[in-house]
């Protein structure tokens, strides 16, 4: 079928997209466990699928699943909270810790810089950066970790709506489609079915991509900062795969921490702070060149620099939630455009609803009429 | 609204079976069937779908007639007119190859329309009941040849 769309459409999809992630931000409690609903419910459908292959039916098989899940969270919660209130003290004096050490490679690596170039010792650069930072890591855990821990508390009821979500996702998908097709006039039926297939596919193929992304970046990252010699490889790697769900910001973020832990376990040598950037972008390359088109791939098949452009567009209108949710956003704006595009656009289809409407209007009048 | 309905009761059932794709089917396979069909009503001499269009689904006459004809000639363009429990457009089911003539509702009635993308589903996930319908499928596809070698009703090779 014929996707291609005009310029009209694109400026509608753009311009709309820009608005719900405005609409988005004021209800973004909402909207997080919707898309992680959406994420876990892609993770599960394969099991599902498998479930209903043995000869399950699907409402079994979506609460084996959407059960088990929920009850695994359940029981890591329950596990994880004790261990959680007895080192949540010690907390604050790791983070301290952690961007001190991040501090003072950036202070060395500026008073080497400074060495190498005379200019950098003419503008205090080392000195000016060496205050900056101090009063920063002196403060940053005392100001940001109590603000962490309160937004992650108001989130939590939030966040905990996201198995649900998926549960029902599971067990009631198929009604959605139907529920969606009955309000649908005849004339546009069969493509709007054909289009929401089409959008399942490209969802189904993104989510379960960026699934298997993250495990492949975890294990990758993981390898290489465990060969080097880095402290909880493992779940650096896991934090950095899904920090780098953020096009970009993500990335970067995941570096800096990488860098801030080499930095601290590792204060008296700096070589294994630049060793860790090194696997950082080796790990990047490898998952840009060669994981990114094994998993992901063109799922959504947009043009890298319209994704680029509405990157810094989500970024500016509704910050970091925009970065997050903007391409999912673009990806559902741009099947539900192309789709209005196509029906407003098929002169056809159009003279087919008309005269339905007709048909209707003179049905409804039949015994009126003397 | 699809969160709050309740399951289709035994007539409903009944119905589904009445209808000759569906006919070997078990109750509880007629189950899962009815939660892959659409149900569409359209008014008499409403288009159902033109020549040339792109098939997606197969449609079951519920109720009701459905002329078969060429693109905008109803009269002289006839090619047939189907009763409750034939079906139409099941090339669709096949492949996605242009619609070979136009469909239109020769008075009210009400459809069963299969997706080909639910029934391609079906294949993978309830290999049997696809199975049942493809054979169902394939006897009406030889009905329709026999009738175009041998002429109309007839029933023999």
């Amino acid at each position: 079928m014929n996707r291609h769309s005009g310029p009209v459409v694109w400026i509608g999809i753009i311009v709309s997209t820009c608005l719900l992630l405005f609409l988005f931000k004021k209800i973004l409690w909402l909207v997080v466990p919707f898309l992680l609903a959406l994420i876990i419910y892609y993770f599960l459908q394969p099991a599902t699928h498998r479930l209903v292959l043995q000869g399950f039916s699907r409402k079994s098989a979506a609460a084996i699943t959407g059960g088990g899940f929920i009850l695994l969270l359940l029981i890591c919660a329950a596990l994880l909270f004790p261990w959680m209130s007895s080192h949540a003290v010690g907390w604050e004096a790791s983070l301290a810790r952690y961007v001190e050490g991040g501090s003072r490679l950036l202070q060395k690596t500026m008073a080497g810089l400074e060495i190498q170039f005379s200019f950098l010792e003419r503008a205090s650069l080392s000195r000016n950066v060496s205050e900056q930072m101090t009063g920063f890591s002196e403060t940053f855990a005392q100001r940001h970790l109590a603000d962490l821990v309160l937004t992650l508390a108001a989130w939590l009821p939030s966040l905990l709506l996201a198995p649900f979500l998926a549960f029902f996702f599971l067990r009631d998908g198929r009604r959605f489609t139907k529920f969606i097709g009955n309000a649908v006039p005849n004339a546009f039926f069969e493509r709007t079915l054909y289009l929401i297939h089409e959008m399942d596919k490209t969802a189904r193929a993104y989510f379960q991509g960026l699934i298997n992304l993250t495990i492949l970046d975890t294990i990758t990252l993981a390898i290489g900062l465990w060969v080097i010699g880095l402290s909880g490889a493992l779940v650096l790697g896991l934090v950095c795969a899904v920090l780098a769900w953020v096009p970009y910001v993500g990335s970067i973020l995941g570096c800096l921490l990488v860098v801030m832990v080499a930095a601290t376990d590792f204060p008296l040598d700096p070589w294994m702070a630049y060793g860790a950037i090194i696997v950082f972008i080796l790990v990047r390359l490898l998952d840009d060149f060669v994981f990114m088109p094994l998993t992901i791939g063109r799922s959504l098949r947009m043009h890298p620099l319209l994704t680029v452009l509405m990157i810094f567009i989500g970024g500016a209108v509704a910050g970091v939630a925009g970065l997050m949710l903007v391409l999912p956003l673009l990806g559902i704006a741009m099947v539900v455009g192309e789709t209005v595009g196509l029906i407003v656009t098929d002169p056809r289809l159009q003279a087919r609803y008309a005269h339905a409407r007709r048909l209707k209007a003179l049905q409804a009048a039949a015994d009126l009429q003397t | 609204m699809f969160l709050f309905s309740k399951e289709e009761d035994s007539p409903r059932l009944k119905q589904l079976r009445a209808l000759s794709l569906f006919s070997t089917l078990s109750p509880r396979e007629l189950k899962t069937v009815d939660g892959l069909l659409h149900e569409r009503s359209y008014l008499q001499d409403e288009v159902i779908f033109d020549q040339g269009e792109e098939g997606q689904a197969l449609y079951i006459i519920e109720s009701g007639k459905v002329l078969i004809c060429r693109q905008g000639r109803p009269t002289e363009g006839r090619i047939a007119e189907l009763g409750p429990s034939s079906l139409f457009g099941e090339l669709a089911l096949l492949d996605n190859s242009p619609r070979a003539a136009q469909a239109r509702a020769a008075e009210n009635c009400t459809l069963a329309v299969l997706f080909r993308a639910d029934f391609l589903g079906l294949l993978e996930t309830h290999a049997v009941i696809a199975s049942k319908i493809a054979l169902q499928l394939a006897r009406h596809i030889g009905q329709r040849l026999r009738e175009t070698v041998n002429g109309p009703g007839s029933q023999s090779e």
